[in-house]
């Protein structure tokens, strides 16, 4: 008997190996790049708010998606993925800049943060308002801030609570408590 | 239920602007904002607020936002070097690299940041120079990466001629990236544009799929041009770093320049040594 499959050995074949591919699982690797793809950009942009530089937000979301892998080969939940990155984000973060401040001797001080918006250049480029407006968020508790930078970036009230540690009143009262102040800035 | 007189508070107009309400409450304060102009005039401040934060948020940064290719590529291969089995195809150059890695991925950053900005100058968003038939990588896939090593690491007598051995799954990266699939096994080797001779890294970011021996400039003239470049390194008549940067830069070019020549001299291109790793 020849193994030479007849044409419709050759369809079914296909056929099987069509529908495998189809109902294939998409590879984590892949998965994880795409995700990288969609998020890159919002976490870069929330760990420059810890004064990071863009070198060393790139390695922390480097990190951060490599935490991740970890996390779904392990089979663990993938539940609200946007939260658990930005509060994977936001720890690495503390950590680096608390070692960067031991390592210079530097006090922990929240309010001293320097801000992107704050930069030298820029203040001198902003016209007058913008600069109000720096100056009301640079006044701002550090909490206050980072609610309304993640805010910014799309997360639920319940999200932020997660990542920094507040109940979600206390998130609606902070991001409250923040615009109000902004509002008064055109008042004064 | 709401009235005109009772208005809002602050607290309810941006909960229900955020869509935090239960679908009763929201529904109850849409039917106030319908009637109450007021309410509605302090949640337009409310949100130029929030424009006036968003807009100072992100005034720099998203201009400042390099492209993904790199970061992502290398995030593809720290995944591939995890998976990989342990100890699979990993030399002693490897190795020797491990305690490096952060500096590594740093310099790496640095470098694709580098040729990011370059292709961005240029506008030259094209795929890979087929047209030399790949004889010079494509930077912004291959800028070159380096680990921070001395003179005396490069000039060792201990340090193997050999290159490193690179893991499969790096390879098949490699080969991805560049969007070679299904090639045949000896049509490319992937070689380390920066040689670790020269302190070249072990990282995707120095690896690129070098055409075999079809081409006029194939890894064989090349290996000739690292070993010179190494010799006048250590003999002091060349910077390691001046080394690094017109190997990554150019390698043909380099060639050129010191073997004062325009084609590659027939002893190297009948060399039998080969340092590079087969693709397939």
């Amino acid at each position: 008997m020849s193994d030479t499959p007849n044409d419709s050995t050759l369809d079914i074949r296909l056929l099987a190996a069509a529908a495998r591919r189809h109902s294939a699982k998409p590879r984590l690797e892949d998965e994880i790049a795409e995700l990288f793809d969609q998020w890159r950009g919002s976490l870069l942009r929330y760990l420059s708010t810890f004064g990071l530089s863009q070198h060393d937000g790139e390695e922390v979301v480097q990190e951060v998606f490599l935490s991740l892998f970890s996390h779904l080969q392990k089979g663990k939940a993938r539940t609200n993925l946007r939260g658990w990155l930005f509060r994977v984000a936001h720890n690495l973060a503390l950590k680096r800049r608390d070692a960067e401040r031991k390592g210079m001797g530097i006090a922990a001080d929240v309010d001293s943060l320097p801000h992107p918006a704050l930069n030298p250049e820029e203040e001198l480029a902003s016209n007058q308002r913008q600069r109000r407006l720096s100056a009301i968020l640079r006044a701002l508790p550090e909490q206050d801030r980072r609610c309304l930078y993640l805010r910014a970036e799309g997360l639920r009230y319940r999200e932020v609570g997660e990542v920094l540690g507040m109940s979600l009143g206390s998130v609606a009262a902070s991001l409250e408590r923040s615009l109000a102040r902004f509002q008064r800035a055109d008042k004064r | 239920m709401l009235h005109e007189d009772s208005h809002l508070s602050d607290r309810d107009l941006l909960l229900w602007a955020d869509g935090e309400l239960s679908p009763q409450r929201a529904a109850g304060l849409r039917q106030h904002l319908s009637a109450c102009w007021t309410c509605r005039a302090r949640m337009a401040e409310q949100e130029r607020a929030i424009a006036d934060f968003v807009q100072l948020y992100r005034r720099e940064l998203d201009a400042q936002l390099p492209p993904a290719d790199g970061p992502r590529a290398l995030l593809r291969a720290r995944i591939a070097e995890r998976t990989a089995l342990p100890g699979v195809g990993r030399s002693v150059w490897l190795n020797r690299m491990r305690p490096v890695r952060a500096a590594t991925v740093l310099a790496t950053l640095l470098l694709v940041t580098g040729a990011a900005i370059r292709i961005a100058q240029h506008g030259n968003h094209a795929a890979w120079n087929m047209g030399a038939m790949g004889a010079i990588p494509n930077v912004r896939l291959t800028p070159g990466a380096t680990d921070p090593i001395g003179m005396q690491d490069v000039c060792s007598a201990n340090v193997s001629t050999n290159d490193p051995a690179v893991p499969d799954p790096l390879k098949r990266e490699v080969l991805r990236e560049y969007g070679l699939h299904d090639v045949p096994g000896n049509a490319y080797e992937i070689d380390y544009l920066v040689t670790p001779q020269l302190g070249g890294a072990a990282n995707i970011r120095n690896l690129w799929p070098q055409p075999s021996l079809h081409t006029v400039w194939n890894a064989r003239v090349k290996d000739a041009l690292e070993d010179r470049l190494h010799y006048l390194v250590c003999s002091g008549q060349l910077d390691l770093s001046t080394a690094q940067r017109e190997i990554s830069q150019d390698w043909v070019a380099a060639y050129k320049k010191y073997f004062r020549t325009d084609q590659p001299l027939h002893e190297h291109s009948g060399r039998t040594r080969f340092r590079a790793s087969p693709a397939g």
